[in-house]
């Protein structure tokens, strides 16, 4: 709602079902797009791997996962802790200014030191991506299940539960939701704070993908294989585990890798407003929120967190493009 | 830091014995490099005589928590309200260093006389003082401002009506048409105050905002902190809440009754609500329009080393020490720190060196290995304990061992979010020894009311005390004292130290005639306490201000903890500033 | 038409409702007591309860809702005795820390987050639109790679990132720009422009990256319509059919997004307000929320929560005039 790249439901390239769900004038038709080919997979994987872009994506991602998943084993690599003040790197003299070039960098700090405590900064980086990237990968992970449970149950059900989950959505959504986020992150004190991160960012996440799972949904009900699967005897949870949610995976997956990028922005907003991580836990968030006052005199501190975000979050845009294009072609034909 | 200098160094009652630069002057420095580069101008004013006219612009990154009289409280904003829009019966004089801890009569025509041994106190006032619309200002206005302050709907002012006055029980304020019958207006230009118990240093206590006029016609309550009224130099043309202020000149203030306030500027104006990083910036460039500012609130520790290594800037810096001693105080009430071997581990842990730099290291803040300031020393603190500045940890370690606590424990500690730096650096040091610190960040505004709050608090808080004047009874009663100790709202004693003989001493010691014996007695009573360790001293701060290039006139006023003196602060050429 | 957009209205109510009713829930259960941070250094038990009564703190949660609600409507009258302060309509009570009124703390912010929003939704949408209708036009040329790679490039940008090299930029090293300080617009319209443009750069690239994807997917969605083929396959000038056609079918969903932006962003961009240090809503809030001034935060929640729900209506009534094929 903010300076930030908006929260995932106005992010536009967290939503290819742009088409005018929120209008109940339009025909949900136009939301939907339709079938998946019928050996979708082999297809997928093929279009996936002509594209330079896509190839460049994945390496990004990849090096990041394996740097939060083995965040401890690196910087014990690098031989510092992300909480250990190094005095020996600062000149208290100078308001604490790293001592030596691009902010300390040396074989003791391979990406310097943080001004004023010493601590090294890739110790911090490296515990930083896994904080973050926890943060906005089960936060993406709580909104996909929800908003696919209740975009399922509302398209196919219809009346009754779609009026209300329906309702339900429209209210979610006019929340302005990173005011809300950021008052119930300083309202609980004595929570975990990553958890009760994840959940909060998630709270607000879950219209946008249960819109575009209801309107795929409303597409497939009166499809002929599902036509026939019903007077064949099945029953609606054999239907919707094997005829539905197969239809609805390939915007889904899409879906899910454009919303991953919000969803990092939102906790590097909420750290930068000081209401993220506690101290000494660094995320990359509040690196860049403790950073922002060293810009001039000291930019290798401020440029490193910057550029990590930067990157995830043009590494999962790419990716997400590319998915989109190929699993659910009509919501970005271009 | 913002209200927490504010309100717990708030209690300024300096007398003519101001600590000021006395203490920590430049040879004192922590660096040990030879003089420390932020005390050129240690005792002196800034760019010389200001000459009349102008807007003097003044950058600030929040709004003034109360500008009421009655309500405010912060040594800040005491300067500001007193030394721009109303006069107090007394008021420190205008001066650099320690002369700026001397009290001169304002609104009265002397200190104050007094009989009944101390218990009644009568003032004076001058002639032919008036207010913004031309009114002349009464002794009844006086009198209504301080029974405002005993108002619940005027929260936050200075206690010490409550605490002297005779009668003053119950009282809530004249909002009901009830009046307090300890201060007596023979006419209109006398006061009387009755009070409960002798109180020598009463004059003391009347430079506080309390002490100044609201006239009851122009009472509008809780939203008088919008507009007050003036009786000083300026009255408020135009005040939007956290975005910009601005006074212009009060036309019936009449210079011939005012001794201390200069009023160069034609014009203030206060903007608010801006990037404390950006204002230093701007104050370090001092381009254009910016020449003719200078910034509220004190230079961030991250900014030191632009000013530092910028001897431009440098020229233009004030850094006079605040004299608050800053400390990590532990509830001796409550296990593991009840117990002394902990407590003293705590001592030894403690990386001070650490936490200094986080304040923006030894040019703005001097180690403390005292609990009383250098001043109460006589310039210099006794380091009786010897444990090296950088913490000892391995003694620490061994301590806590001989406590039964050999792999440390956990605890949290609270501090007021400016602090948090501060904080990451006790935290850093403590867990060296095993001790996980989890740190509570609290809203300056809400600080106080958290730690005061003795049954929920965390075991430990991070805060600071100031004496009120040169006299150790100013300073170890209030921090150490168990009689003081409130269940919520509690001040000073954050320790909650209960301990039999120091306090029997402390009344031994009150009780001396002889001020030079008194004195040594306090100190030796300082470092016992020390050896009990109910705290950690750590640091004891500078107010770093680094003013605009056009900027005249200005020094770190000593009673208000180094903050720009606002009655002589003007302009060195008015026709550049912007209007 | 008519009887839908009542519906709509009463829908609208019913939201902001439920909005204020939740953020009273949250603030109910908030650990840190208004009262005691008013009440200051040295506050007695007695003292306490005193300004909690006059907060109106003492009184049942449903009670204090309930005031909170008519008191928009019919007014009310906080503490009592001399002095008691009369809350005129709309009434949404007063700021705990500085005893004025909510909503005219609202008033004096908005002109902030509105100058801001709005300059910078004019110059998002002029550089979002065209370079995105410009790439749709020129589909798969070189103009149209460079556009989008330099578009995702931007939106991946981090908001503090791109400011600070702004500052960085244009006001440290070319002195161009003086540091943002709000000038009202009616003070000096010049000084009032030149003090935001740096905010408006740097909002405005953010968006304009977004929307010069999301237009120009539409763009080529929108050009494919049958009836855009039958316009051009009848021989009309390309550019009446981009103009009249494409464009207007492909803005639609950019009016979507675009309402909801802007409902948003109008009730406070919060962290380019804190980054740049201006006092708008989102200042406002943020102060508010460290100090636990409840009736503020309900005040911004209530007001964004509008902006968001009024923009939606608006949107969604455009529709009709914009989109030939929806009809309410």
């Amino acid at each position: 709602m903010s300076a930030s790249p908006p929260a995932p439901d106005t992010n536009p390239d967290t939503n290819p079902d742009t088409n005018p769900g929120t209008n109940p004038g339009t025909d949900p038709e136009t939301a939907a797009g339709p079938a998946v080919p019928s050996s979708p997979w082999q297809l997928v994987r093929r279009e996936l791997r002509r594209r330079a872009s896509v190839t460049v994506s994945l390496v990004i991602i990849g090096l990041f996962l394996v740097m939060a998943a083995a965040a401890p084993l690196l910087s014990a690599l690098g031989g510092r802790s992300p909480d250990a003040f190094d005095k020996s790197a600062v000149d208290p003299y100078l308001g604490g200014m790293p001592i030596g070039p691009l902010g300390g960098i040396s074989a003791a700090h391979w990406l310097g030191v943080e001004p004023v405590t010493g601590r090294d900064l890739f110790a911090r980086v490296v515990h930083g991506a896994q904080v973050s990237l926890l943060i906005a990968l089960s936060a993406t992970a709580i909104v996909v299940v929800a908003g696919t449970l209740t975009g399922i149950a509302a398209g196919y059900f219809g009346g009754r539960t779609d009026a209300v989950l329906s309702r339900l959505m429209d209210l979610t959504m006019s929340f302005p939701s990173l005011i809300f986020m950021i008052a119930m992150m300083s309202v609980a004190k004595d929570v975990n704070r990553i958890l009760l991160m994840t959940a909060v960012i998630g709270l607000f996440g879950w219209p946008g993908i249960a819109r575009v799972v209801r309107g795929q949904t409303l597409s497939l009900k009166h499809r002929e294989y599902v036509d026939a699967a019903r007077v064949g005897g099945s029953g609606p949870w054999r239907i919707l585990t094997r005829d539905i949610l197969p239809g609805v995976a390939g915007p889904v997956i899409a879906y899910t890798t454009l919303i991953i990028p919000g969803m990092i922005a939102t906790e590097a907003a909420l750290s930068y407003l000081g209401v993220g991580v506690r101290p000494p836990t660094s995320s990359w968030g509040q690196m860049i929120a403790a950073s922002v006052a060293f810009y001039d005199t000291d930019p290798m501190y401020f440029v490193i967190p910057s550029a990590c975000l930067f990157l995830t979050v043009l590494a999962f845009t790419l990716l997400g493009d590319a998915l989109r294009d190929i699993l659910d072609p009509r919501g970005g034909r271009a | 830091m913002n209200k927490r200098t504010s309100t717990a160094f708030a209690v300024s009652l300096a007398t003519a014995l101001a600590l000021g630069a006395a203490g920590c002057s430049g040879t004192n420095s922590a660096d040990g490099r030879g003089r420390n580069p932020a005390l050129a101008h240690q005792g002196a004013a800034i760019g010389g005589t200001p000459k009349r006219g102008g807007t003097l612009t003044v950058l600030s990154n929040q709004d003034f928590d109360h500008l009421d009289p009655a309500r405010n409280w912060v040594m800040n904003t005491m300067d500001f309200g007193t030394r721009l829009l109303y006069r107090t019966l007394v008021t420190y004089q205008a001066a650099p260093g320690t002369k700026g801890g001397r009290l001169v009569p304002d609104l009265a025509t002397d200190l104050g006389t007094s009989s009944n041994g101390a218990k009644t106190w009568t003032f004076h006032l001058k002639k032919g003082v008036r207010y913004e619309d031309g009114t002349p200002v009464t002794a009844q206005d006086i009198k209504y401002n301080v029974e405002r302050s005993f108002s619940p709907d005027l929260p936050g002012g200075s206690d010490y009506a409550a605490r002297y006055l005779a009668g003053a029980d119950g009282y809530k304020g004249p909002a009901d048409g009830k009046h307090l019958d300890s201060i007596k207006t023979p006419d209109d230009r006398t006061l009387v105050f009755e009070l409960r118990k002798p109180f020598a240093e009463f004059p003391n206590a009347t430079v506080m905002p309390t002490f100044a006029p609201v006239p009851q016609k122009r009472d509008t309550g809780p939203r008088y902190d919008n507009r007050p009224f003036s009786s000083g130099p300026y009255k408020i043309a135009s005040y939007e809440r956290g975005t910009r202020l601005v006074l212009v000149r009060n036309p019936h203030w009449d210079p011939r009754t005012d001794a201390v306030r200069k009023a160069y500027p034609d014009r203030l104006v206060v903007v608010m609500g801006l990037k404390p990083n950006q204002i230093d910036d701007r104050m370090i460039a001092d381009q254009g329009a910016d020449a003719s500012a200078v910034p509220w609130y004190a230079l961030r520790p991250e900014s030191a080393a632009k000013v530092l290594s910028n001897a431009e800037a440098r020229r233009r810096l004030l850094a006079e020490s605040m004299n608050c001693t800053d400390m990590v105080q532990m509830d001796t009430g409550r296990a593991p720190f009840d117990n002394v071997t902990v407590r003293q581990a705590v001592q030894y842990a403690l990386d001070k060196d650490a936490i200094l730099t986080a304040s923006g290291g030894p040019a703005f803040n001097d180690p403390s290995t005292a609990y009383m300031p250098a001043a109460l020393f006589g310039g210099r603190q006794p380091d009786t304990l010897k444990i090296p500045a950088t913490g000892a940890p391995a003694k620490a370690r061994r301590l806590l061992k001989e406590a039964g606590k050999p792999d440390g424990f956990a605890t949290e500690i609270t501090v007021s979010s400016g602090d948090k730096g501060r904080a990451e650096a006790i935290q850093e040091s403590l867990a060296k020894v095993g001790i996980k610190v989890t740190i509570n960040t609290v809203d300056p505004s809400a600080f106080y009311a958290t730690i005061g709050d003795t049954k929920n608090r965390t075991p430990l808080v991070y805060t600071g005390w100031c004496p009120d004047y040169a006299s150790g009874s100013t300073f170890l009663p209030f921090v150490f004292d168990g009689r003081y100790i409130k269940e919520k709202g509690n001040t000073g004693n954050h320790s909650l130290f209960r301990d039999r003989p120091t306090m029997r001493r402390m009344d031994e010691i009150a009780a001396m005639t002889d001020a030079r014996r008194a004195n040594e007695a306090w100190q030796r009573l300082d470092g016992e306490i020390l050896a009990k360790a109910p705290a950690v001293p750590v640091l004891v701060r500078r107010w770093p201000l680094v003013v605009g290039g056009n900027i005249a006139g200005a020094y770190g006023q000593t009673s208000y903890g180094g903050q720009l003196d606002y009655a002589t602060v003007g302009l060195k050429d008015p026709s550049k500033s912007q209007s | 038409m008519i009887l839908y957009t009542l519906r709509r209205l009463a829908a609208v109510i019913g939201v902001l409702i439920a909005v204020a009713a939740v953020t009273f829930l949250i603030f109910y259960v908030l650990p840190s007591d208004p009262a005691a941070a008013a009440c200051g250094k040295s506050c007695s038990a007695e003292r306490l309860a005193a300004i909690r009564a006059h907060m109106g703190l003492d009184q049942p949660l449903w009670r204090q809702f309930w005031d909170f609600l008519s008191g928009i409507f019919t007014g009310r009258t906080l503490g009592s005795g001399h002095y008691a302060l009369r809350c005129h309509v709309p009434c949404l009570g007063y700021s705990y820390e500085n005893s004025e009124a909510v909503w005219d703390l609202l008033m004096n912010r908005l002109p902030v987050s509105a100058s801001l929003a709005l300059g910078a939704a004019v110059l998002w949408l002029a550089l979002g639109l065209s370079a995105g209708v410009v790439a749709a036009l020129r589909k798969d040329t070189l103009t149209d790679r460079v556009l989008m790679v330099g578009a995702v490039g931007a939106a991946s940008l981090p908001v503090y990132f791109t400011s600070m090299m702004l500052i960085y930029g244009l006001i440290r090293v070319a002195g161009l720009l003086p540091y943002p300080a709000y000038v009202p617009f009616g003070d000096d319209p010049a000084r009032w422009a030149s003090n935001l443009l740096l905010p408006w750069l740097a909002l405005a690239l953010l968006y304009a990256a977004m929307y010069a994807r999301q237009s120009r997917s539409s763009m080529i969605e929108a050009m494919a319509e049958p009836y855009i083929r039958t316009a051009r396959a009848k021989g009309l000038p390309r550019r009446t059919v981009v103009v009249k056609h494409g464009l207007r079918t492909g803005m639609t969903p950019i009016l979507t997004l675009f309402g909801m932006d802007l409902g948003g962003l109008l009730a406070g961009a919060v962290i380019t307000e804190s980054i740049f240090g201006l006092p708008g809503i989102g200042q406002l809030f943020y102060g508010a929320l460290s100090s636990g001034d409840q009736p503020v935060i309900l005040g911004v929640t209530l007001l964004a929560a509008t902006f968001i729900v009024v923009a939606n209506l608006a949107v969604d009534l455009l529709y009709a005039v914009v989109d030939p094929r929806v009809r309410l």
